[in-house]
């Protein structure tokens, strides 16, 4: 399989993945799956333009999305997949996406959410996704920044 | 009630908070720069002496170190007081040797060169290293070499400092939600500036008071503790792991048709054995720059595929004007209700100054978006639910890079104005637009100042201070004497540079709204300014890997019956710094290789402890005797630099 990164990021595209994970992965191709940016023409546009020349961003919806992820599954092009949240993720795994770990990057807080780590806050939704992603056998790590160590999200979801 | 909630009284209260703000750092500035000017009146000593540091000298350093991370400085401490370079430059002001504290913060500047610090992530406490380590170097009378390592391990240390103030933070983040609920306008602006910022004083003032009072002996006396060969392995490593912050930053910048300049850099400085003045080099990058925009350029892909993606952005664009929902905000004339500059310079100077002010982990710059929005709400709504509405609207989670981020603080400036105008602009609207282009305002903007402007910026101040005080530049940092014109000139430039994009960015972000940021954005400036940014960057970094990156092999060879270093005599005819440029190439392709820059550091420092083991000849003690010394230093494999020294007495000799 061919996903450098599979990240969880309400941001998307920011410095934490345009200097962090693009350099260090040497990924060529950012696909984000995400319906409601999908259908935003403007996001689309000023997503397509904030990464680096040379790096094409896909923005998909998740029916296209997933049709998309699981043709670049089997091509050796480095690519990093972005969603805005972990239930996106559930829907391209059930999709037969083939997704071995996936990163849980970034989630800002929010009413209803609870800090889980650092700048990572979620809500029962989820955690409900995120442990259903386990059961599926995809595993859930967080790290922020490519130098970080990943941390298991098993270790620090207390309640399974 | 015809008072608006945040009335006369409240509102003078905001302004005081401003101004007592204000006074304060202007009299802490005042405090760390003036007594260390009197101090550095009494005549800087060229050799460096060991000496105690005042429990006043502490004391300015500490405020020094929380300055460092404040936000009183128009929000420039982190481009400025933070980076080793300045502390390094401000440290000697305080203790009395303004151009020896430049070369070692200089020094110590180097392996942080590719440092980032994004979206709540520090990776090491630059601030720190600079701040203490200088203070311990100079304090301790230790050649900057030394300092770069012990510097290296306080900035590890110092990540404790950022993360514990980062969740303390999240905690006055809901005691603004408290003040946003009684629509106490004020109320938020003082949660997110004054409980943070005591939190912070305390946390940051105390322990680099304590390091700062009582860390130089206790160095001094570890080291003295220590046999000389592995001290001479700390100023082995100090010449190795500039290596690594060089090539951390050239992760960002020494990618396809720049890659040459890295190269040219770097032979320029060597064979003209570090005569010529880093500015010289830049210059020279700033021409080559221009050459290669007009000449060379595009690293582009495949050109099909380039075509493909701009009709996509095309239809999408055309796409973009005839839906409403996509409509740019543009304030115009009309409007009942109309803010005025004021109002907006106001809102953006709160934001430079307290965007980071209680940055937290639960919503990062939340609380700083809230307090920019002040003016802005105070002009907009008058009742108290509109008033309650906006603040909570804009406490949410937030972060963006705070300048060229300043975009979205004006789009969403003018749809508040619209709205308040009775413009059918709901709750979602506007934090669609915030969320969505906080993410990739976020990333061009880190990739703009902090991963090409302040790391190029920087590496041209390095260079100007790890030079002599006369200007010109020496080979290695020995015979450096340090040039306070460094930091100076490094701080000036990275101030406007920052302050007119931060400026910019918020203004035509305003007027312009959604387009903007796509004229901007399709208009390549941003990769025109990158790419020249690259070919001069690549050039001043690849002059000072020559500068500050040092391998030198120690073994002897016989020539014609007579001994001579193999580094001396066959390597360095040859081709200067050859060693010192495979290691800054090796490191980068390792880092490449996905192998962490803190495993690296492991494993450089303890090679160079190992290479200075005296493997051909007798392990010394701690003797102070220098034939001894000398001994142990030409009998390893590594010199630590060239200070072996000529053999000290002809008895001694092998």
């Amino acid at each position: 399989m061919s996903f450098r990164l599979v990240r969880i990021d309400d941001r998307l595209i920011h410095g934490q993945v345009v200097a962090g994970w693009l350099r260090a992965l040497g990924a060529k191709r950012i696909v984000i799956v995400d319906d409601a940016t999908a259908r935003d023409e403007f996001l689309r546009e000023v997503l397509t333009l904030a990464a680096p020349q040379g790096v094409p961003v896909e923005v998909l919806g998740l029916a296209d999305g997933a049709a998309r992820c699981l043709e670049l599954a089997s091509s050796p092009e480095p690519v990093i997949v972005l969603a805005r949240s972990p239930r996106t993720i559930v829907a391209l795994r059930q999709a037969g996406v083939p997704i071995e770990v996936v990163d849980l990057g970034g989630m800002g807080a929010g009413p209803g959410k609870r800090r889980l780590h650092k700048t990572i806050s979620v809500g029962p939704d989820d955690l409900a996704s995120l442990r259903l992603l386990e059961e599926m056998g995809t595993r859930v790590e967080i790290q922020i920044v490519a130098d970080d160590r990943p941390i298991p999200f098993r270790s620090l979801d207390s309640n399974q | 009630m015809s008072r608006r909630p945040g009335g006369p009284e409240r509102s003078h209260m905001y302004r005081k908070t401003a101004s007592i703000g204000a006074a304060l750092a202007l009299a802490m500035l005042l405090a760390v720069v003036l007594p260390g000017t009197a101090l550095g009146a009494s005549g800087p000593d060229p050799t460096p002496v060991k000496f105690t540091v005042s429990v006043w000298q502490a004391a300015l350093i500490a405020i020094g170190y929380y300055l460092a991370n404040s936000p009183w400085l128009f929000g420039l401490a982190f481009f400025t007081l933070y980076r080793p370079l300045v502390a390094g430059f401000l440290v000697g002001l305080i203790l009395g040797d303004p151009a020896q504290g430049t070369l070692i913060g200089a020094a110590i500047n180097v392996p942080y060169l590719g440092f980032i610090s994004a979206g709540g992530n520090l990776p090491a406490d630059a601030g720190l290293a600079g701040w203490v380590g200088t203070t311990i170097a100079l304090a301790s009378g230790l050649d900057p070499t030394k300092a770069v390592t012990i510097a290296f391990g306080l900035g590890l240390l110092g990540t404790i400092i950022f993360y514990g103030r980062m969740a303390a933070d999240s905690v006055f983040a809901h005691w603004a939600d408290a003040r946003a609920e009684k629509a106490d306008i004020a109320g938020v602006a003082f949660m997110n500036l004054v409980p943070g910022q005591l939190f912070l004083f305390v946390f940051s003032f105390i322990p680099v008071f304590l390091l700062a009072l009582n860390g130089p002996s206790a160095v001094q006396d570890a080291l003295n503790a220590l046999p000389i060969w592995t001290v001479n392995g700390l100023v082995i490593a100090g010449g190795i792991l500039p290596a690594i912050g060089i090539a951390l930053n050239m992760r960002f910048i020494f990618r396809g048709s720049a890659i040459p300049y890295f190269f040219i850099g770097y032979i320029l400085m060597t064979a003209t054995h570090g005569s010529i003045s880093l500015v010289v080099v830049a210059a020279l990058g700033l021409a080559l720059a221009y050459l290669h925009l007009s000449f060379v350029r595009r690293d582009a892909p495949a050109p099909a595929e380039a075509a493909a993606e701009a009709a996509a952005a095309q239809a999408a664009s055309a796409q973009a004007g005839s839906s409403p929902a996509a409509k740019t905000p543009v304030a115009g004339p009309g409007l009942a209700i109309r803010l005025t500059r004021g109002d907006l310079v106001k809102s953006w100077a709160l934001w430079t100054f307290f965007a980071h002010a209680n940055y937290n982990y639960e919503r990062l710059q939340g609380t700083g978006f809230a307090h920019a929005m002040t003016p802005i709400i105070k002009r907009l709504y008058t009742t108290e639910d509109d008033i309650r509405a906006a603040l909570k609207r804009h406490l949410v989670f937030f972060n963006t890079e705070p300048n060229f981020g300043n975009v979205v603080h004006g789009t969403v400036i003018a749809m508040e104005e619209q709205r308040a105008n009775g413009a059918a602009i709901d709750d979602d609207a506007i934090n669609s637009v915030k969320s969505g282009l906080m993410g990739p305002m976020a990333g061009i903007g880190d990739t703009l100042s902090q991963s090409t402007i302040t790391p190029i910026l920087l590496a041209l101040g390095i260079g100007i201070a790890g030079g002599k005080a006369s200007g010109t530049v020496v080979p290695t940092l020995t015979g450096a004497t340090g040039n306070p014109l460094g930091p100076i000139i490094y701080v000036a430039l990275v101030s406007i540079v920052i302050v007119a994009i931060g400026y910019t960015a918020w203004m035509q972000g305003y007027s312009r709204g959604r387009m903007f940021i796509t004229e901007i954005l399709k208009s390549g400036a941003i990769d025109r300014v990158l790419i020249g940014a690259g070919v001069m960057g690549n050039m001043v970094l690849g002059a000072l890997a020559a500068s500050f990156v040092v391998v030198n092999l120690a073994p002897t060879v016989t020539i014609a019956g007579a001994q001579m270093n193999l580094q001396a005599a066959v390597l360095d005819p040859l081709f200067p710094g050859a060693l010192a440029l495979g290691l800054v190439v090796m490191t980068w392709w390792l880092l490449r290789r996905r192998i962490s820059p803190l495993a690296l550091l492991a494993v450089y420092l303890v090679l160079s402890i190992v290479a200075a083991y005296p493997f051909f000849g007798p392990a010394s003690t701690t003797s102070s005797d220098p034939a001894a010394q000398y001994q142990v230093c030409t009998s390893s494999l590594l010199h630590p630099y060239y200070a072996c020294g000529a053999p000290p007495a002809p008895s001694a000799q092998p």
